[in-house]
């Protein structure tokens, strides 16, 4: 008897070879959404473009919009696909326990590779959930297009260098969103252009913060400033007097803050009334766009910059913001259209890959194709340098009156 | 198809836990040390074996915890903090970080000592607290260490971590991106640990720490030394977590510090309460339900719900999940899903 | 010497809140020696509590005249009473059944209570912070040079306030002398017909509400609360406890108030990213070096 159990368990254990499903994917089949499609009947081969995403926990307000940027782009792309070809977009969350997780964003590119069907990626959301992804998807020769991925390090620099040790030669990741030290140089010169000069430099202590913080004190100082000082938030905690005791002794006419609202942003602006820096100007990242959130009215005097174009105002985005709103009856998120062309450029490159000759493509086909990129997006044209980013990067730049973000201006960096 | 795996080993395990018949027990453990030695033969699905490596990541630490808890009685809250120790000894050890490129068999040897000091450096001035006072120190000690990991970037990367670690290889040749050598690396420990965890259950060892956990005063009384046995019990654990920390460090090529978290501790306290404290089969199911669930079950109902138009965010419900099973099981089975028949009798005795 | 000023200022408010959470930390463990892991999240609870009330009240910003007394008295009334029900419900599902249990499977029970309260705020409010109208106005008055709110003086002094009244019923009450026969000897105190359910019962309903006051302070003090918050403020809460001497009540103030200023000072001198490992190191050392904490001897002496 328990001898049949364990051959039925062996049996069982050898039945499931061959099998190439994923782990923790779930299709999402963009044939409910387009059944109007031109003839369904010819859809044979399906192909996929993976998408991974924070889809829980406190990242998921940004990242669900971003997913369904992306998902509609799939959806829209359909109607271009050659005669046979159904393309998919498979969504996945790499949040555990409520905070994006490198180890799951790995698990999920690897699973996006095992399945023969996945030809490119779009995502992460996460500097560092891309770091942990970037090797594997290069070793792969996967495309992978990130959204919103803004550490310099994921194309520059020699550690850009080692995340693509597999295929040194091979650029796999590219991002529409601009980097950091471009958001960070944006803001230290529209610091120096209000007549800014003492900054006080706080980050989070993540790696986005981080990061953010360190591009802003290089160039703020570059450009003549004097930074104060620099500080950590502690984790978990609510009270932030102490640290704005000290900020307060030093007398800045900004405060820099490198870090998400969520992990202490808010909090910090709404602080510093009660410290006597109510009046002191706030300055982040994208981080911070969502403030008032936290902060309500307190958040007015604070500046932002987006990695991206506001797309409610490019003459270009127009038709894509009302499509998003026809399909998912919400406003759009602040990467959704970066998340659109971000699928735009994945589906792009497979369609051109495919081309003449009609078969399926590999994924080192996909990669060159996207590299070769140029077309035209929500978010302007878009194609890539040597590095994979952007060669057109478009910054924006919000305030917040009222307790509301509004839009200052776009800000064209050259390279 | 990763289901089929899971609930086999499982159906397994707990197959063999039933039966009474010692050869028909070795008989299952055989067939299924077989059947997860040849399944990379027949399935090649890299991803499948690196959700199957995480599973045998946890099961490590989740025996290694058992020694300290299941065995010597010895709550540790802040087990995550070893796990850091060993996957940071590998990050720093082999990688651009210092332009050390130590081999990645010898920092698994290097990582299960240095975690092990640090048990006994933790241990040492520790253990002669009361058990509930020990549970918050290494608490304190499990938030301390990925803090002083975060703050010290010079060294350890601050936020961003150690990336870019060297890939193992065995005997020249490099495991590169492939899941499937760290699958067999990870199988390799388990057996090990698990030799280790049954002969030391059964070793003079093993008794004093059942003796310790039962009654520390009687224990003492009896001449063991109850302080140098405990220190041995943490040592010991400490250093299963340090191989665990360092397979982990290699398969993900990075660390960071907020990948060894509280929430992780406490991960491995509830495999442990849901399986049945202190015995080995129990410890094994308990590790591979609270994997399957949290890496495989969650997120994909995340994801169906998410796409269904429902933002039903189970991704949210990790907490609730390790909550419920915490209270549940202390409250209506305090022995666990899987007890060891001797546990099982020493706990109904007690509320007798 | 301004800057050292105001951070002592800032510590002892923010000690304030941590004396508050340890008061019931304390109490608890000094009649049935459990560490109560979720009390921290009804500390949480509490800001919840009391934020849904005002809203339900309508009230969205600074309160003034009678408004600011009754509103106020609603809120923290209505917040200390919800946590103290809260607080006794825990105590008669997860913790009674296991009044005999070995001594860790309560904390173990206590760690799954505190996550699913965690799980349940979080799942209430969002996984963000939020926003607390600020109702409390908040003039200040310059002492030496430096800045004291009306909110610092009037946390400090609803601290001390509830540290003496417990004091009072502690030593002076029927009931105060049921929690110290409780806490020495269970089965005598039995005997001597205390009702022991009742008594336990009791102590948690007061340490719980003092935790849903110190929830409704925290939340007017920094106009925001998260769901999350009780994990960092209950730990240190409790290092305060066993600061002062665990089980000890004025030993729960005075811990408190010494971990606020740590804290601050380790902020200002080491930097925001050191203070929490200050406090734990703390945690440590007194664990290790003096368990009976600074005041020693507990009001509540166990057998």
């Amino acid at each position: 008897m328990r001898l049949i159990l364990a051959t039925a368990a062996l049996a069982a254990l050898t039945a499931c070879s061959g099998n190439s499903s994923g782990t923790k994917t779930n299709t999402t089949t963009t044939t409910s959404a387009v059944t109007a499609a031109p003839s369904p009947a010819t859809a044979g081969t399906v192909v996929k473009i993976g998408i991974d995403l924070p889809l829980s926990g406190g990242d998921a307000s940004v990242g669900i919009s971003t997913e369904q940027g992306a998902l509609l782009a799939i959806e829209q792309m359909q109607k271009s696909m050659p005669r046979g070809f159904t393309l998919q977009g498979v969504a996945v969350d790499d949040a555990v326990q409520g905070v994006h997780n490198p180890e799951q964003g790995a698990a999920n590119v690897r699973s996006f590779i095992s399945d023969n069907a996945v030809l490119a990626v779009v995502g992460p959301y996460n500097s560092n959930v891309a770091r942990a992804q970037i090797p594997v998807t290069n070793a792969a020769s996967m495309a992978q297009i990130g959204p919103s991925v803004v550490a310099d390090n994921l194309t520059l620099g020699p550690e850009a260098k080692q995340l693509r040790r597999t295929n040194p030669n091979l650029i796999t990741f590219f991002r529409v969103c601009t980097t950091d030290s471009r958001q960070g140089s944006a803001l230290a010169q529209f610091a120096q252009s209000l007549g800014y000069k003492r900054a006080y430099i706080i980050d989070d202590n993540e790696t986005y913060g981080l990061d953010l913080a360190d591009r802003f004190e290089k160039d703020f100082t570059a450009d003549g400033g004097t930074v104060l000082a620099r500080d950590h938030l502690a984790k978990n905690t609510q009270d932030f007097k102490a640290l704005l005791l000290k900020v307060a002794a030093a007398k800045p006419d900004v405060v820099f803050f490198g870090g998400v609202t969520s992990t202490g942003g808010g909090l910090l602006r709404k602080q510093m009334y009660g410290v006597g820096l109510g009046k002191v100007a706030y300055f982040g990242g994208d981080g911070i766009a969502d403030l008032a959130t936290v902060a309500g009215a307190q958040a007015d005097g604070s500046y932002y910059t987006l990695a991206a174009p506001n797309a409610e105002k490019l003459p270009a985005a127009q038709a894509f913001v009302k499509a998003y709103r026809a399909r998912y009856s919400s406003d759009i998120g602040p990467y959704s259209a970066n998340a659109y062309a971000a699928a735009q450029v994945a589906a792009n490159a497979v369609i051109r890959a495919i081309g003449k000759g009609g078969g399926v493509p590999s994924r080192a086909d996909v990669v060159a194709r996207v590299a070769t990129t140029k077309i035209e997006t929500p978010i302007g044209s878009i194609s890539f340098d040597k590095n994979g980013d952007v060669t057109n990067p478009v910054l924006s730049l919000y305030g917040f009156k009222n307790g509301q973000s509004y839009f200052i201006r776009q800000i064209q960096l050259k390279l | 198809m990763i289901y089929v795996y899971f609930l086999v080993a499982i159906a397994i395990v707990v197959a063999a836990q039933r039966v009474g018949n010692l050869r028909a027990k070795r008989g299952l453990y055989f067939a299924l040390g077989v059947a997860l030695l040849c399944a990379p033969i027949f399935d090649r699905n890299d991803a499948t074996f690196n959700v199957l490596a995480d599973a045998g990541i946890f099961v490590i630490l989740a025996l290694g915890l058992n020694i300290v808890v299941g065995y010597a009685g010895l709550l540790d809250l802040g087990y995550a903090a070893f796990f850091a120790i060993g996957a940071y000894t590998y990050a720093m050890m082999a990688s651009p970080q210092f332009n050390l490129h130590l081999p990645f068999w010898l920092l698994l040897f290097l990582a299960a000592a240095f975690a092990a000091l640090f048990g006994i450096i933790l241990g040492a001035p520790t253990l002669r607290l009361r058990g509930d006072y020990l549970a918050i120190v290494t608490l304190g000690f499990g938030e301390i260490v990925p803090q002083i990991f975060q703050n010290l970037t010079k060294y350890t990367g601050g936020p961003n971590g150690i990336g870019a670690l060297d890939f193992p290889s065995f005997f020249g040749r490099s495991f590169g991106q492939n899941t499937i050598p760290y699958y067999y690396v990870v199988l390799g420990l388990i057996a090990l640990v698990l030799l280790f965890a049954n002969n030391l259950r059964d070793s003079r060892l093993g008794r004093a720490w059942m003796a310790i956990r039962e009654d520390e005063l009687a224990a003492r009384h009896m001449g063991i030394n109850t302080t140098a046995v405990k220190l041995a019990a943490f040592a010991l654990g400490a250093s299963f977590s340090g191989l665990a920390g360092v397979v982990f460090a290699a398969k993900l090529s990075l660390v960071s510090p907020d990948l060894f978290q509280f929430q992780v501790s406490v991960l491995i306290v509830s495999m442990l309460v849901l399986g049945g404290m202190g015995n080995v089969p129990g410890v094994v199911v308990g590790a591979l339900v609270l994997v399957l669930v949290n890496n495989v079950v969650l997120p994909q109902a995340n994801v169906i719900a998410a796409n269904v138009g429902l933002h039903v965010d189970f991704g949210n419900y990790h907490f609730f999940i390790y909550g419920a099973i915490l209270v549940a099981i202390m409250l209506f089975r305090p022995e666990g899903l899987l007890p060891s028949r001797q546990r099982k009798e020493e706990l109904h005795h007690a509320a007798a | 010497m301004h800057e050292f000023l105001a951070q002592l200022v800032n510590g002892i408010s923010l000690g304030g809140i941590y004396a508050l959470i340890a008061l019931g930390y304390t109490m608890v463990y000094g009649i049935i020696g459990l560490i109560n892991f979720a009390h921290g999240d009804v500390y949480t609870l509490g800001s919840f509590f009391a934020l849904t009330i005002l809203t339900a009240l309508g009230v969205s910003g600074e309160l003034h005249g009678v408004a600011l007394v009754v509103d106020v008295a609603i809120a923290l009334i209505g917040a200390a009473l919800l946590c103290g029900i809260v607080g006794v419900l825990i105590e008669r599902l997860a913790y009674r059944r296991l009044r005999n249990a070995p001594r860790l499977a309560p904390l173990i029970t206590a760690i799954g209570v505190s996550f699913i309260l965690e799980n349940i705020m979080q799942v209430w409010k969002g996984p963000s912070p939020v926003s607390f109208p600020a109702v409390v106005p908040n003039p200040s008055i310059a002492v030496a040079g430096v800045a004291i709110g009306a909110q610092q003086i009037l946390l400090v002094g609803l601290a001390v306030v509830m540290m003496v009244g417990l004091q009072l019923f502690i030593h002076n009450t029927r009931l105060g002398r049921a929690m110290r026969a409780t806490a020495q000897d269970r089965d005598a105190a039995q005997l001597m017909g205390i009702n022991i359910n009742k008594t336990i019962m009791l102590t948690f309903l007061i340490g719980s509400a003092l935790a849903g006051v110190a929830g409704f302070v925290s939340g007017v003090y920094y106009q925001s609360t998260w769901f999350f918050n009780g994990f960092g403020a209950g730990l240190k809460a409790f290092t305060a406890a066993v600061l002062g001497g665990i089980g000890n009540i004025g030993g729960a103030m005075l811990g408190g108030f010494l971990i606020g200023i740590i804290e601050s000072f380790a902020t200002w001198k080491f930097g925001g990213q050191w203070s929490n490992v200050t406090v734990f190191a703390i945690l440590i050392l007194v664990l290790v070096f003096r368990p009976s904490g600074l005041l020693g001897e507990a009001v509540f002496e166990r057998a």
